[in-house]
């Protein structure tokens, strides 16, 4: 029990470091594969091929001075980027890493916790989240701020909904809200015939994948559903004001949420730890990047949103997609199960 | 002592000095805010109690959805617009307080008749695992003994619906064919389109109303940006 508890907290170290480490680079990612996507070179001036660019940003930053301005309500400005910042990486504990292994005669999961009900975790946290941007908004006393913490909180509360809805035909099939669970279910091979194909749910659940990938876009802040800081009409949004490593809270966060979004994908759809061959954490990294390559390269492509096409995206699209695709889901499942 | 009382009383003593919080503040975002430790706090409370559905659904209903929604009308509107947020009506503050010390009397009431000496539900932690977890547990209770409930209140929240939907309906839809189809949602036009009525044309000008023109005009200079409005800038402090 003791070594359980033990093993959890390490893990979580582990994870965490691994993760703020990955947040780092992902910056450096994120500009490198924009830079070849717009024929430039990018950072390439600190350390071999810029790889020292991320470390040189964090030195800058620190160093730069903390402006509160006059106008702002001052303790809640200071508090509200680490709100974003704390609550990102928290959702990572969830998900699986592996299967159980032993180490000197104990098993380890390779996951910080296996609850009941992950998925909802990381939407509650998600949910939570966002109090950061809409707080920092609100707390700037800048009506451009302001703004962007509007346009957050109705964003937000929108896309919740539909990505919420479009796991529900996951947890119909796989029968729980365990991370851990789905894994599992989505390991079995199915085979029709000669061909034996992985039963990740990606197969059996396209649209809810599709659905789930907007979603996830407009719930992390990203182009082209960045609205919240439109630099063309709202200046940065709600960080406007923000300087220094305050803003880099922000930053960070919204990079910790778009990896934790890849890796939730990469276990909800594409069978995370499994493979062809040699399953491990590795494939969970190989899937989880390809989602990250997706991202910078909507970026690229997309240019942003207007925002009532955002919110009719949502609300008259998404969302009735989402309930077919449950009610689908579910009279298949009754049909398997006999019951129809 | 044991570790889980000393965690409760941590959780619990936070989650009431939140919501004295929540009573006290001046400023009704900081208000808000308070409630969201409250509603955490209590989710915490729910994962000690081995709920950890409710606690989950606890945070993503009231703190993700019901709040944010609250925070996006009070963010809009300027603390000193409030009408007597804090006091000024004696009578109403007198049956807030009566109603208090009623809500009070109840709790303690509750607590005080039920702790301790009622027998454990069928619920046992054992129970629950054998019923698959807490989420299997609370959909068999849900969905065999409590459906007529469940749909009862399905029908509340979708008669909730269709009135959000009415409200926000565009009125005169007979003119609505006159107007430029849009077919979006917009926040900032609550009528749900984005074009305003086509004015009338205005009556020609006659050649008397006409000003002559001079080349002399009234040059106004503005100390700040707020002289000449009624409202100061938003975020501007107001001299009291």
């Amino acid at each position: 029990m003791l070594s359980a508890y033990v093993s959890s907290y390490i893990l979580a170290v582990i994870v965490l470091i691994i993760l703020l480490t990955m947040m780092a680079y992902m910056t450096y990612f994120e500009r490198k594969v924009l830079a070849v996507m717009q024929d430039r070179i990018g950072p390439n001036r600190t350390g071999p091929f810029g790889l020292l660019q991320p470390l040189a940003d964090g030195v800058k930053l620190l160093q730069k001075e903390d402006i509160v301005p006059q106008a702002a309500d001052k303790r809640m400005f200071l508090i509200a980027p680490l709100v974003s910042f704390v609550l990102a990486p928290v959702a990572a504990a969830v998900i699986p890493f592996g299967n159980t292994i032993h180490v000197f005669g104990y098993p380890v999961h390779l996951y910080v916790a296996d609850i009941n009900v992950a998925v909802l975790y990381v939407l509650a946290i998600g949910s939570m989240g966002v109090y950061g941007i809409i707080l920092g908004g609100y707390a700037s006393g800048n009506r451009y701020s302001l703004l962007g913490g509007l346009r957050s909180a109705a964003q937000v509360v929108s896309y919740e909904i539909t990505l919420g809805l479009s796991l529900v035909g996951v947890f119909i099939l796989s029968g729980s809200l365990s991370l851990v669970q789905i894994l599992h279910q989505q390991q079995q091979a199915l085979s029709f015939g000669a061909l034996q194909v992985p039963n990740w749910y990606i197969l059996s659940q396209p649209l809810a994948f599709v659905i789930f990938l907007i979603a996830a876009v407009a719930e992390t802040n990203r182009a082209p559903f960045d609205l919240p800081e439109a630099e063309t009409e709202l200046i940065a949004g709600f960080h406007t004001e923000y300087s220094g490593f305050r803003f880099s809270f922000y930053f960070l966060a919204e990079y910790i949420n778009m990896i934790i979004v890849s890796l939730m994908a990469s276990t909800l759809f594409l069978g995370g730890i499994d493979g062809p061959i040699a399953s491990g954490v590795w494939w969970l990294l190989i899937k989880a990047g390809v989602f990250l390559l997706f991202y910078v390269w909507l970026r690229a492509t997309l240019p942003r949103f207007r925002y009532d096409q955002l919110m009719g995206l949502a609300w008259k699209v998404l969302l009735p997609l989402a309930v077919v695709n449950i009610a689908l889901t579910g009279l298949i499942r009754l049909w398997g199960l006999g019951l129809l | 002592m044991s570790a889980e009382v000393v965690v409760f009383d941590i959780l619990s003593v936070i989650a009431v000095l939140a919501a004295i919080g929540v009573v006290l503040a001046r400023n009704p975002v900081h208000s808000a805010a308070s409630l969201v430790v409250t509603f955490v706090n209590l989710a915490a409370i729910y994962v000690m109690l081995r709920a950890d559905f409710l606690a989950v659904v606890q945070v993503i209903v009231y703190t993700g959805a019901i709040l944010v929604l609250v925070l996006f009308v009070i963010m809009l509107v300027h603390q000193e617009d409030l009408p007597e947020f804090h006091g000024g009506r004696p009578v109403q503050r007198a049956a807030g307080f009566i109603l208090g010390l009623i809500l009070l009397g109840e709790v303690a009431a509750a607590v005080l008749t039920r702790s301790a000496s009622v027998p454990s539900g069928p619920w046992t932690p054992a129970a629950v695992q054998s019923a698959g977890g807490n989420v299997q547990a609370l959909g068999q209770v849900l969905y065999s003994g409590y459906v007529l409930p469940i749909q009862a209140t399905a029908l509340v929240l979708l008669v909730a619906t269709v009135g959000a939907l009415v409200l926000a309906r565009p009125d005169l839809p007979r003119l609505r064919s006159a107007r430029r189809e849009t077919s979006t949602i917009s926040l900032g036009h609550p009528r749900g389109t984005d074009v305003e009525p086509q004015p009338t044309a205005l009556p020609a000008v006659s050649a008397s109303q006409v000003k002559p023109e001079t080349g002399e005009r009234e040059l106004v200079m503005a100390k700040s940006g707020d002289e000449f409005v009624d409202h100061p800038v938003w975020g501007e402090r107001r001299e009291p």
